[in-house]
């Protein structure tokens, strides 16, 4: 299916429109729906081939739920799914097993994603015998077991037996089996120490440029975020609202909520740009009832900013503005993106 | 700022005996905490931070425990108070928050009279002078409508406000000392700006001494005054946040440093510690760092380096000389100072 593909069409993964509800029923025989939770909202972006894209957000933005929506394993509501040139928001199961050995996952949590009760070559040699490849299993999986860091000889031991950092090399194996085009990695280092985030940080790099991987990497943390990816999407309830290549974004963010999140994050003492944290006020918004217009509005210094004493601007508040570019390759959805260099009203005092 | 000493804790040592054998939870700790400062520490999991704490408020268990050394708060010896006395202070004169905001408060009972009961427990007022003073230190500590919020359940609290209605619990009887073990550990970025802020706040308001456990480098770095890194059950640097950030004198804390992504050396590999902590079983002869130190030589299998200063002007516990320290630790920096350049 390669080869069909336009040229122009570097993209391994696309998505148009993606939309997901899920429905919130009452009653328990005659279920109704009575509202929904809008996980993700009509977002669009691309993944290039061989590229890392960063999805940031804070807990319940959806970052989570377009992982399960890119691999498929569960079904959008609306919206277009391309990989490889291939639409496949439509495919059925079977249609998507063939593909799955393309697209894996590392999971978060390095307990709960190993069955205590496989060996690891159970779990590693797992892709193996789903996708009935030839071969010697025990070898390959060796191999494998060797490339991420792990003792081929724990070939038979069982995942307690392993610390955390050591259980999340071997989902990094599992993933790695079938030498997949992509890799969703949703949190893979936020249950890890420090010391040992970083061993795996530098893994999952080597191995890119090892079998030429495309990652979509999933994180609440901006610094992680920021070390591994080329370029970042943040989202906030469901949206997409800025995305940008990594160092532009932290240079030069547009939109006020990324803006924000970068200022609220640790700096470190070496860090020496002085700039005052902007403290938001108030929590994310319910993605059940999410405000009208910009889902960041009631929060947004900036639009208060602009307002003034009127309040927050008409279109904020009732139109969602559009993903445009702002700089190239830069876009943001925001009716008011930020100049270079612009500092928010709440850290001018700084 | 008074310099009122809070609390010393001096050689600290808390050993579990199991089945398998000895765990050196926290093994030969001293270390004082002023009144004003925000006393940072930092460690990995299993580094001794919360056991070290939760011993302090005398919660661990002393049947279960074989602690010895000294905890003394204001003067008087924690360890040696019986547990109606400590019941007195704890609360009262220290309190904790926890990291977990999510099962600190009890799911069945109201927010507001969760904090009454933390009121009355050591008050004897009227009920309805605790309700009002509820109200004040919810509206303190940044709750919208203190007298709606009150009636709510936690779930009906979002992380962050749950948080700080156990802040407003800890501080109900304007404490000396607060213990804040991880408190933004579980929450987003930007709530844990808030916190942050309200944490330092209701230091300067109410003049007090903060404990801040974490494994956070970043957060200790912006909040605390001063910083000690634990391994392994002991501390093996501490200063002054300048002292300890500006000049690191122990290998480990440099792992850590390098460790975390920067956001200005992008493009630089990250250098991670290689191996694992220890198990506090079976602690490594000599430096319990060693096995992991990249900058290991003759004595550090053997001597088990004692917590000192050695001319960088803090205390660490590295047997390398302060003059061999600055040129290793400039050699490693150098290639990221590059790569930001």
């Amino acid at each position: 299916m390669t080869d069909i593909a336009q040229p122009a069409d570097d993209y391994l993964v696309k998505v148009e429109g993606l939309t997901k509800n899920f429905p919130i029923t009452k009653g328990i025989i005659f279920q109704r729906e009575v509202a929904a939770v809008h996980a993700v909202d009509n977002i669009s972006f691309e993944v290039k081939s061989g590229e890392t894209l960063g999805l940031v957000g804070e807990s319940g933005c959806g970052k989570s739920t377009t992982a399960r929506l890119l691999l498929k394993l569960i079904e959008p509501s609306a919206g277009k799914i391309w990989f490889e040139g291939e639409e496949i928001s439509g495919f059925s199961r079977s249609q998507m097993r063939r593909l799955r050995s393309e697209m894996q996952m590392i999971f978060q949590d390095p307990y709960a994603s190993l069955n205590p009760r496989q060996t690891v070559g159970q779990i590693v040699g797992a892709p193996f015998k789903i996708h009935k490849t030839e071969g010697e299993g025990k070898k390959k999986v060796q191999e494998l077991m060797d490339r991420v860091g792990l003792n081929p000889e724990h070939y038979n031991r069982y995942p307690h037996e392993f610390s955390g950092g050591q259980r999340q090399r071997i989902g990094v194996a599992r993933a790695l089996a079938l030498r997949p085009k992509l890799i969703v990695c949703d949190e893979p280092v936020s249950a890890l120490d420090v010391s040992i985030q970083a061993q795996i940080l530098n893994l999952l790099e080597d191995l890119q440029d090892e079998f030429k991987l495309t990652y979509v990497f999933i994180s609440h943390d901006l610094r992680v975020v920021q070390h591994i990816s080329d370029r970042i999407a943040v989202m906030y309830l469901g949206r997409i609202v800025e995305v940008a290549e990594a160092t532009e974004l932290y240079k030069n963010p547009k939109h006020p909520y990324t803006a924000a999140l970068l200022s609220a994050v640790p700096k470190g003492h070496s860090d020496s740009s002085g700039s005052e944290r902007i403290v938001l006020e108030g929590d994310v918004p319910s993605p059940i009832d999410p405000p009208p217009g910009c889902p960041f509005h009631p929060r947004c210094p900036k639009a208060h900013q602009v307002g003034g004493p009127d309040g927050v601007p008409e279109n904020c508040r009732t139109e969602f503005p559009p993903l445009d570019e702002v700089d190239p390759d830069h876009i943001a959805a925001c009716w008011y993106p930020l100049e270079q260099g612009e500092k928010l009203q709440q850290a001018a005092h700084a | 700022m008074s310099t009122e000493t809070l609390l010393e804790v001096k050689d600290l040592r808390v050993h579990f005996p199991t089945g398998d054998g000895l765990v050196k939870a926290v093994d030969g700790l001293s270390f004082t905490v002023d009144r004003g400062d925000t006393f940072g520490i930092v460690g990995e999991s299993g580094s001794g931070k919360s056991v070290t704490n939760l011993t302090a408020l005398g919660l661990t268990d002393r049947n279960a425990a074989n602690i010895t050394g000294e905890v003394l708060f204001k003067g008087r010896d924690l360890l040696k108070l019986g547990k109606e006395d400590l019941r007195k202070i704890r609360g009262k004169e220290m309190a904790m928050i926890f990291q977990d905001p999510f099962s600190c408060l009890h799911p069945f009972y109201r927010v507001g009279d969760q904090i009454v009961e933390a009121i009355l427990c050591h008050d004897k007022i009227p009920k309805k002078q605790a309700e009002q003073r509820t109200y004040d230190l919810l509206g303190a500590v940044g709750i919208p409508k203190p007298k709606e919020r009150f009636r709510d359940f936690p779930h009906q609290y979002s992380g962050g406000m749950r948080q700080r209605a156990m802040i407003a619990m800890a501080m109900a009887h304007n404490p000396d000392l607060l213990i804040a073990d991880e408190p933004t550990t579980a929450l987003d970025v930007t709530v844990q700006a808030q916190i942050l802020d309200l944490i330092e706040r209701v230091k300067t308001e109410f003049d007090i001494g903060v404990i801040l456990i974490t494994h956070d480098l970043g957060v200790v770095s912006e909040v605390a005054n001063k910083v000690m890194v634990m391994y392994a059950g002991r501390a093996v640097e501490m200063g002054t946040r300048d002292e300890v950030f500006g000049n690191p004198q122990h290998p480990y804390t440099w792992g850590l440093l390098e460790s975390i992504p920067h956001v200005d050396h992008k493009g630089s590999k990250l250098v991670p510690i290689e191996g694992a902590p220890p198990s506090l079983i079976r602690t490594p002869n000599g430096c319990s760092f060693h096995p992991r130190c990249p900058h290991r030589f003759d004595p550090c299998d053997k001597d088990d380096p004692e917590i000192k200063d050695r001319g960088a002007g803090h205390p660490d516990a590295c047997h390398l000389s302060a003059a061999e320290k600055t040129r290793v630790w400039a050699e490693r920096q150098a290639p990221r100072t590059k790569a930001a350049s």
